[in-house]
């Protein structure tokens, strides 16, 4: 039977835990930010670098090596910017941290501050998270009560300030250099690079962008070193996660794993099965832009590399599950109905292409598919794959491509003369 | 244009930013709550103003973000998601279902202005759908006989106008 | 210097360039929409994708790169002509026709759009769109421009015009997604004063220019280079004319004058090049109290006859000019008083005048001094001073003749009753203004599109005006007429065209000094002296 390995949600999982400070406290919290605070912003940031930590935002781009990239002597201020603007569908774990237990992501978050000289924080959450903002602002307001946050961070010389900043429904901020537009007060479309935000981020400022999950890592890295996280995942993985299982289980959740655990035994262990005892149809193993994994294929270690190695990707661990009832085609057009409604639209691939595919696949949900018809989907999709700025047109491209791949009777059987 | 208690917080969000323009999405957020729900050319003007960023600039944004809305929203908003997850746990019934009960189509109000309905993407909740947002809550696994609950007890609600609030004005300006 | 390679050709770059940039300096077309030199770079379009096969470390790169945002390495080596963009470039074709309305037939950017041209060049000639388009109402967006939203691709050079270079942000994205369409706030008309470079720049219909719509097809017009006479700054542009008619004047590049931009008021000045009805068709003579018509020949003879009944002495002859007169019309209007009057009496009314501060370059295009030539009335050495006093004072003893050359000071200034009381007024012009009135002669000169010339700008640049269209039957050059003049008045001048004028005053004044016709070029020249 597949455990929980619990870390960052070793709080979370106690029975009657708060999540306010003084329970925080009570667990041990702030231990890290108390050790951090006695070392070089340089140490911390080679801890991270040497834990292999991979960002958890869905691109598994290594945060250390991030936070190494940040300019220094700029003699503008820099920034860590805390990407909390989870819209992957598929994908709520961000949430559950900021609504069960705020601090060890804000510990983490101080770390991060100091680690890179940030003196204000910005966390950006998705604007629909009211009730993840009430709890994370709660947090955030006890912690310049305890004097944890102000002008002199926990006695320390360092000065630091957090500011939670709310979107405003656009899945696309999620894109980092989207999310920097947004904070700015703009349109959320995402620059074109170089510059790298680690050059010229927010207002200009070099800036570094993480995910919550990954952030709330930093605490317990600090706090047991990097190499007992590493010691949590496979070579190359490090660590733990949070998988966000729904659809079609009995135990939908978000559940803390080790990195390389069997994606089967994810499903059939920690989700129970299939709703109603019905048979699985297939698995999107990392957010809805993930390609799709068939039955026989999920006999696999749920790590970054692996699901490369069967042509997918893990994302953000959010594992979709549907069963043999599932209607992939309508499935697909919602899908794809979701990335053209999220198309910022400024590159020409994506703005016509997802409205495009999202066109064809409403033929074939109104029975008028057609030999064609499918062709020209795959065409128009795989025109789409690299062809622009940011990743959302990919992430339309990808899905479409690989349902065709993988269910083509099912699209067979839309056919206007099937 | 805002009321006193608003420009408390307006003032308070342009502080937290190194320049005001920064500050313009929480604003509009502020200015769509005071104007129940939906901004008006004026209220764009003056959150120009008050950012200092310029009116296309304003209404750039404002069309951008589907959460800044530009017709009166009912007294309840009824958001209701009908993405991946939540559409194989029957999403999409519970927004065909609200249509037919409420007589509206999504993205509309009922004439009475209690309800208004509208699809949305993902909620960032998945694992808890059928998931739909009422103002600003989270009701999560629901069935259409709850849904059914509590568009009862809210069509009969004679509360003011539910207040929406932003939730990051604290004590952290100290 | 480092050095990078398009499809085998070395191209130098300098730090910071992008590559897109590099090649169209070195003089390689590659397709792009968005990308505009005075722009920032959004690299939104997607059509300059190239093909890095070696980025300079011997590897390839994952995927095709946009090369207006992408910074070449030294030994970077780019395709751009092989298949992988060829099908890149046919595919983003095809996604910009999506929604296109393909009203080619009615636009009057058809002919110079380069959605046409590329779409030719690159696209792949048919679609399988088989959906409604979108579809959006005309728009009326200010005193210059019309909005066409359909035609729009979105590349957003518009909003980013009225956002980087004029400042004045009326233009912005807006929507979403699919529905992203640009306009201005809350639909309001803009107010800024060079909206037709808006025009200019949309690579598309969107933006076409009221002036000019519906009135001819692109392909029919002959451009002739030139500069905007409207005020001091001379900016550089084509003159474009069909069957002797000015449609348009277009902005020319210059980085040292106007960069890529004109305002609209020199847009519009080409309507006083098109005015047939107060034309000065001509030459006309008083006999008694009222102008009649003659011939040239009659009219020198008169010229000459009254001159000598007149006894005109030194003194009792002034000449007063506007500063639409080129260089070489006011060399040669000194000659005549000169050689045949032994007088320096040629006066224009100098203006004073100020550079209004601001932090766009767009803005100092425009200045007050309404006058191209003023700078070159003072290296001529034309007099001239802020009241006029100089003027007064010579007007102020026995007049007997007086020139006047185009439209220097209306009724409304004292000059103009003292000019009157001269027994013989010769004015020479295009209209009939309120000099017509008081003259005896009346002598049909040319508009700056129908002759050659040089001014000199505010900031001292020397710059040439070229004849686009002819001038009316009778109308001729006006230094061609005061050359007549002085022979009609035995005095000896043989200039056969405007640059032997010039490079004959570059030799006598000390400020051109050895400027020829040949160093003004297209682009103008910056006066030696200064």
């Amino acid at each position: 039977m597949l455990q929980e390995t619990l870390v960052l949600f070793k709080n979370v999982r106690k029975p009657g835990y708060k999540g306010n400070l003084a329970s925080y406290k009570a667990e041990g919290g702030y231990s890290a930010l108390k050790k951090a605070l006695k070392m070089t912003p340089e140490e911390i940031v080679s801890i991270v670098k040497e834990s292999n930590v991979r960002g958890r935002g869905g691109a598994g781009f290594p945060t250390g090596l991030k936070w190494s990239f940040m300019a220094k002597n700029t003699g503008k201020p820099s920034y860590l910017i805390v990407n909390a603007d989870e819209g992957e569908p598929g994908t709520f774990k961000d949430r559950e941290i900021m609504l069960k237990d705020p601090h060890m992501f804000l510990e983490g978050y101080m770390i991060g501050c100091y680690a890179l000289g940030c003196h204000h924080g910005y966390i950006y959450v998705r604007g629909e998270f009211v009730p993840a903002m009430k709890q994370l602002q709660k947090a955030i307001d006890e912690c310049y009560e305890a004097g944890l946050l102000g002008p002199s961070m926990w006695g320390s010389k360092f000065p630091l300030d957090m500011t939670i900043h709310p979107g405003a429904g656009a899945y696309v901020c999620g894109e980092e250099t989207a999310l920097l537009d947004s904070l700015e007060g703009k349109r959320g479309q995402p620059r074109t690079k170089p510059p790298f935000p680690a050059v010229a981020g927010f207002n200009g400022c070099p800036t570094s962008v993480n995910n919550v999950e990954t952030i709330t890592a930093v605490t317990s890295i600090i706090n047991d070193g990097a190499e007992a996280f590493k010691e949590l995942g496979t070579p190359n993985n490090s660590g733990t996660h949070l998988v966000s299982l729904s659809g079609h289980v009995n135990k939908p959740g978000v559940y803390e794993l080790r990195m390389g655990v069997s994606l089967k035994d994810i499903i059939y262990d920690l989700g129970g099965g299939i709703k109603n005892g019905k048979k699985l149809k297939g698995v999107i193993p990392g957010g809805s832009s993930t390609p799709v994994l068939l039955p026989e294929e999920i006999d696999i270690p749920y790590d970054f590399d692996s699901l490369m190695k069967v042509k997918s990707m893990m994302g953000s661990s959010a594992i979709m599950v549907f069963d043999e009832d599932t209607d992939v085609v309508k499935l697909l057009h919602r899908m794809v109905r979701f990335y053209n409604h999220e198309s910022c639209g400024q590159c020409t691939p994506c703005r016509e292409g997802t409205h495009w595919s999202s066109m064809i696949l409403r033929d074939f949900v109104y029975k008028q598919g057609s030999a064609a018809k499918l062709d020209r989907l795959k065409r128009v999709s795989g025109n789409i794959l690299g062809a622009t700025l940011c990743a959302l047109g990919d992430a339309c491209a990808m899905p479409i491509l690989s349902f065709i791949e993988k269910y083509p009777e099912e699209f067979r059987a839309y056919f206007a003369d099937a | 244009m805002f009321s006193p208690e608003g420009q408390k917080k307006v003032n308070h969000l342009l502080s937290r930013y190194p320049v005001k323009a920064n500050a313009l999405l929480p604003v509009l957020h502020l200015a769509q709550k005071e104007n129940k729900g939906y901004l008006t050319p004026e209220w764009l003007e003056h959150a120009a103003k008050l950012c200092e960023v310029p009116l296309a600039h304003v209404e750039g944004v404002a069309t951008f973000y589907t959460m800044f809305k530009f017709r009166p929203l009912g007294k309840y908003h009824l958001q209701v998601c009908t993405n991946v997850s939540c559409t194989l746990c029957g999403g999409s019934e519970i927004l065909e279902h609200l249509e037919e009960r409420l007589n509206v189509h999504a993205g509309h109000t009922t004439e009475d202005g209690q309800f208004s309905l509208e699809e949305v993407e993902c909620l960032g909740a998945c694992g808890y759908g059928p998931v739909v947002i009422v103002n600003e809550d989270y009701h999560e696994h629901l069935t259409i006989e709850e849904m059914d609950a509590m568009i009862d007890k809210l069509a009969k609600s004679t509360e003011e106008w539910p207040e929406r609030i932003l939730p990051i004005t604290g004590a952290s300006s100290s | 210097m480092p050095t990078f390679y398009l499809d085998d050709n070395p191209i130098e770059f300098e730090p910071g360039e992008k590559v897109l940039a590099a090649a169209l300096r070195s003089g390689f077309h590659i397709p792009h929409y968005c990308y505009h030199p005075a722009l920032s770079i959004v690299a939104t379009c997607r059509m300059c994708l190239v093909d890095v096969v070696d980025m300079g470390n011997g590897r390839p790169a994952p995927k095709l790169m946009t090369s207006c945002s992408m910074d070449p390495a030294d030994g970077m080596k780019i395709e751009t002509k092989n298949e992988k963009v060829k099908e890149a470039r046919e595919l983003v074709m095809e996604f910009l026709l999506v929604n296109h309305p393909l009203d080619c037939p009615i636009c009057d950017q058809a002919g110079e759009c380069t959605l046409q041209d590329f779409s030719f060049e690159y696209g792949s000639g048919s679609s399988e769109m088989e959906y409604s388009k979108r579809v959006y109402g005309w728009r009326d967006i200010g005193t210059f421009v019309m909005l066409e939203r359909n035609r729009c691709i979105h590349c957003t050079r518009c909003h980013r015009f009225t956002t980087e270079v004029t400042g004045t942000h009326e233009f912005g994205t807006f929507n979403r997604s699919h529905q992203l369409t640009v306009d201005t706030f809350t639909d309001r008309p803009m107010t800024n004063k060079f909206q037709g470079n808006m025009a200019d720049i949309c690579p598309v219909g969107c933006i076409t220019e009221r002036e000019f719509r519906f009135k001819r097809r692109a392909w029919k017009l002959q451009k002739t280079n030139s500069i905007c006479t409207h005020c001091s700054t001379g900016c550089n542009i084509t003159v474009e004319q069909d069957q002797n008619t000015v449609f348009r004047l277009k902005p020319r590049e210059n980085q040292e004058v106007n960069q890529w931009w004109m305002c609209d008021d020199g847009r519009v000045s080409l309507r006083q090049f098109n005015n047939k009805k107060n034309r000065i068709m001509q030459p006309m003579g008083r006999v008694q109290g009222t102008l009649v018509k003659a011939s040239w020949e009659q009219i020198y003879e008169a010229i000459k006859d009254k001159v000598k009944q007149l006894a005109v002495k030194k003194d009792e002859v002034v000449a007063i000019t506007d500063t639409h007169a080129s260089n070489e019309e006011l060399f040669l209007l000194k000659k005549l008083l000169h050689d045949v009057f032994s007088s320096e009496h040629v006066f224009f009314p100098l203006r004073l005048w100020a550079q209004p501060d601001s932090p766009n370059f767009i803005d100092t295009l425009i200045t007050t001094d309404k006058s191209p030539n003023t700078a070159g009335a003072i290296a001529l050495g034309i007099k001239g001073n802020e009241d006029d006093s100089a003027l007064k004072q010579v007007l102020s003893e026995k007049t007997k003749l007086a020139f006047v050359l185009g439209n220097p000071l209306g009724k409304e200034s004292e000059i103009y009753d003292l000019v009157s009381k001269a027994d013989l007024i010769i004015c020479i012009g295009t209209v009939l203004n309120e000099w017509a009135e008081r003259a005896d002669v009346l002598l049909p000169g040319s508009t700056p599109v129908e002759k050659e010339g040089t001014f000199i700008n505010k900031n001292h640049r020397v710059q040439k005006i070229n004849a686009a269209v002819k001038a009316p039957r009778h109308a001729k050059a006006d230094w061609l007429i005061l050359q007549e003049l002085i022979q009609s008045l035995g005095k000896q001048s043989t200039f056969q065209s405007t640059s032997e004028i010039f490079n004959s005053l570059a030799t006598t004044l000390e400020t051109f000094q050895g400027l020829t016709f040949e160093d003004v070029g297209d682009l103008g020249c910056s006066l030696p002296a200064t």
